[in-house]
């Protein structure tokens, strides 16, 4: 009944950031429905969207992943009645802090999946998962994490080598 | 042993060294701001400003790991930086007051434990002083008993001469090797006038008096007027030439990470506090008179000499104007 | 080109907070006069804090007086009387500083004595105090000043702030960088962020910086690397940016004590821009009990929602 998975030579890491109330359920139940979604997807569950503070969204990109995904109730639907309103402004900001920073904006998604909306969940997750595979590995963190402060590097060439085969 | 290089020998020499794999550390520009930083080619050296930060990163980096974990179920392997791994360096165009700091680092790192990190880096760089031609009101090396023609701390030394070129005079061991290897590039010594060096306005301080004064005056309302204004940042320490705390963190995830030594600063809250959360330096102005103590006495109460080489970068830097020079001049008078 | 700024009326106007905080200080309207005062550089100045009235010649005004003494209303609160109002010497942009840590419920506007300056600029930089003050050395914030003068303080000095028409350095530059492509932006971050030591001086001349104990300063969880390593100084200085987001009054301190010029301030006042576009905020001289970021309309813009 599963259907062949296409090979592909990069997978990428998405981490999703999900309200527990809302869009976990959602999640769920696209699970529970037997539809399909690409397994690049983590979901990291949190009471609210309100309570994803921005540095978790800049500690997934420099931990590996290559797109970040953050989802809560549509506005209105707040289990605590205004956590995703006052979640839509921050990120609207930390969106754009990002932007200018030197931040490709098509890796990082925003969206609204209700309980009911599993099918709106298999396709944000499989729009972004595409789009994040067609754009290659999230590069910029991870050369960051690899790069020393002059002073304090040393000779290494067979980690030069190493790093330079990525 | 006195002889001379001409500026294009000079560039010649630190091109020659890059192409061997030396690492050349040098003042240039890094988006705007003198640093030392490694150069790519001579080209780069700056020679007519005092880099921000000063030059005991070549021995003691800003940041650098001092070991790596991973943990693999119950395993666990611990790798150490192999001290081999520590590049070449020749460290060019050190001003005074920033080589006769390193005597002064080698004394710290070298007492009652012997820094391998320090030490190493230490015998592996080639200091090369530059003689200081331009001081501004924030400069006071005289004034702590240096000049702009110290040559301490210095393997080779340059004075900038009269009609372009530089008279060297070697001044160690490490010196004389690097003059010998590359002896075509220098000529004999010459009888060009040197060109007129800095001439810093401070007067020399009675450095005992001020150390006189704070042996008696731990506690003293003098601390809250001079320091009421310090706001805690790290700037003062980590441009200095002298300073040298350092904090040693984990950094990294249950699976693997590194071990790592950062500059630390006594002006931060953290420095002191306990994990408790007793902190004995628990205000702004017993931080501060930390670092005046430090200075100017504990580290002459062990080591015989004063921890400042008169830079004045942390004059120019402060944030809210702190002047050490001024502190300490008012302290020798009183 | 060059031209020199007039500067004159702050010989007037250092004669005016001498004599008011001379009043308030020997009529016991305050405990202590946070202010500036002549330092042994030439031209240099240091803020100071005075107690007793017959220090108050000491305060000056001067293109050198940068500081924004509002972060010792929240910083140094152990060094500074806790009793009784606290007078201050406030520029423009000081003031919205001190405005929004009163919308912050940091600071209650009783329990202060404002000093205003009527301001015509201040110096980008004090490394050389003596610098002369024209169009040159003016701070980049001064180039795009609206609040010359402070409204709402207790005492202004009675001069008439005349101000040269500037080109504006920071709008100039954001769009600059805005033109630039994602890696161009990143690979000039980097190169800034590279010189950065984490002596944070950013944060701790920065008044709105209070907290008692900064996320970066945490180490469980460890959001932030501490080490100055490029990853660390890239997520500190987003941190620290986001975290001002909304807040930040505009007073430019980090981008002057940073010992490394690293042009933070572009990051502020970016910040500043994408939210006068979204929520129509800026800093002002009015109090709010809320930020942009911590009130909400159920109409702002979700455009970018799916």
């Amino acid at each position: 009944m599963h259907t062949e998975k296409p090979k592909n030579s990069f997978e990428p890491k998405i981490i999703a950031f999900v309200c527990t109330w809302c869009t976990y359920a959602g999640a769920d139940l696209a699970g529970t429905s037997r539809m399909q979604y690409p397994s690049n997807v983590r979901v990291l569950k949190f009471p609210c969207t309100g309570r994803i503070d921005p540095v978790f969204i800049l500690k997934a990109f420099q931990q590996g992943a290559d797109g970040v995904l953050v989802s809560g109730c549509h506005p209105g639907d707040c289990h605590y009645i205004a956590g995703n309103f006052h979640a839509r402004r921050r990120f609207a900001a930390f969106r754009k802090l990002l932007e200018f920073i030197g931040v490709d904006l098509n890796r990082l998604q925003f969206s609204w999946v209700s309980a009911a909306e599993g099918g709106k969940w298999v396709e944000v997750v499989t729009d972004l998962t595409e789009r994040v595979r067609s754009m290659g590995p999230m590069v910029e963190f991870k050369e960051l994490a690899m790069e020393e402060q002059w002073s304090g590097t040393i000779d290494t060439p067979e980690l030069k080598e190493a790093y330079n085969q990525i | 042993m006195k002889t001379y290089i001409s500026e294009q020998n000079l560039n010649t020499l630190l091109d020659t060294l890059i192409a061997e794999g030396k690492r050349v550390v040098a003042p240039r520009m890094n988006a705007g701001t003198p640093l030392y930083e490694p150069l790519a080619s001579a080209d780069e050296l700056v020679t007519d400003q005092l880099p921000k930060r000063s030059g005991k990163e070549a021995f003691f980096p800003l940041c650098e790991d001092i070991m790596s974990y991973e943990k693999e179920g119950q395993k666990v392997s611990i790798t150490d930086i192999d001290p081999a791994r520590f590049p070449e360096t020749v460290l060019v165009g050190v001003r005074s007051c920033d080589a006769a700091a390193i005597p002064v680092l080698d004394a710290v790192f070298s007492w009652d434990y012997k820094d391998e990190f320090f030490l190493e880096r230490r015998k592996k760089t080639t200091v090369v002083g530059l003689a200081c031609t331009m001081a501004d009101d924030a400069c006071f090396c005289t004034a702590v008993g240096l000049s702009p023609a110290e040559t301490r701390g210095s393997d080779l030394f340059l004075t900038p001469v009269e009609g372009g070129g530089y008279s060297c005079e070697t001044c160690s061991e490490k010196g004389e090797a690097l003059v010998k290897s590359y002896t075509a590039l220098f000529a004999e010594a010459c009888s060009s006038k040197a060109l007129p060096l800095a001439e810093p306005q401070t007067e020399k301080i009675d450095l005992q008096k001020v150390k006189g004064w704070l042996d008696n005056h731990f506690e003293d309302p003098a601390w809250d007027s001079i320091a009421t204004r310090c706001v805690g940042c790290g700037a003062c320490a980590f441009v200095c030439p002298v300073c040298h705390c350092f904090d040693i963190v984990d950094e990294g995830t249950e699976k693997s990470g590194k071990r790592r030594k950062n500059w630390d600063a006594c002006g931060f809250w953290k420095f002191t506090h306990h994990a408790s959360g007793h902190n004995p330096r628990d205000q702004q102005p017993k931080r501060y008179r930390n670092r005046i103590m430090h200075k100017f006495k504990y580290y002459d109460d062990k080591f015989g000499e004063t921890l400042c080489t008169g830079c004045g970068r942390c004059i120019r830097l402060c944030p809210v104007g702190i002047d050490i020079a001024g502190i300490v001049e008012e302290i020798s008078k009183k | 080109m060059t031209q020199p700024i007039d500067e004159s009326i702050y010989t007037a106007v250092t004669v005016a907070i001498q004599a008011e905080a001379q009043r308030i200080l020997s009529e016991g309207l305050v405990t202590a006069v946070v202010g500036y005062a002549s330092a042994r550089r030439k031209g240099s100045t240091q803020p100071i804090v005075i107690t007793d009235a017959a220090l108050a010649e000491k305060l000056i005004f001067t293109p050198a007086c940068v500081n924004n003494l509002a972060v010792y209303l929240t910083k140094a609160k152990k060094e500074i009387p806790k009793t009784g109002r606290i007078g201050i010497v406030v520029k423009g942009c000081d003031l919205k500083a001190l405005v929004g840590l009163m919308g912050e419920s940091q600071l209650k506007r009783e329990d202060l004595y404002l000093i205003g300056v009527p301001c015509i600029g201040v110096l980008g930089s004090i490394i050389q105090p003596d610098t002369a003050f024209t169009s040159d050395s003016i701070a980049p914030k001064c180039r795009e000043c609206d609040a010359h003068l402070p409204l709402g303080c207790d005492f202004v000095p009675s001069q008439q702030p005349i101000t040269p028409e500037l080109e504006k350095k920071y709008a100039a530059e954001i769009d600059r960088l805005e033109a630039m492509t994602p890696a161009e932006r990143w690979a000039y971050w980097k190169e800034q962020f590279s010189k950065c030591i984490k002596c944070y001086a950013c944060r701790q001349v920065c008044p709105f910086c209070f907290c008692e104990q900064c996320l970066c300063d945490r180490n469980k969880p460890q959001m932030v690397e501490t080490t100055p390593r490029p990853a660390g100084n890239f997520a500190w200085h987003i941190v620290r940016a986001m975290h001002l987001t909304g807040r930040c009054a505009g007073c430019a301190e980090c981008e002057r004590a940073c010992p490394m010029d690293i042009p933070l301030n572009l990051l502020n006042r970016k910040m500043a821009k994408e939210l006068k576009d979204l929520y129509e905020y800026e800093a002002g001289f009015e109090v709010n009990a809320k930020g942009p970021l911590t009130m909400f309309t159920e109409k702002d813009d979700q455009s970018f929602i799916k």
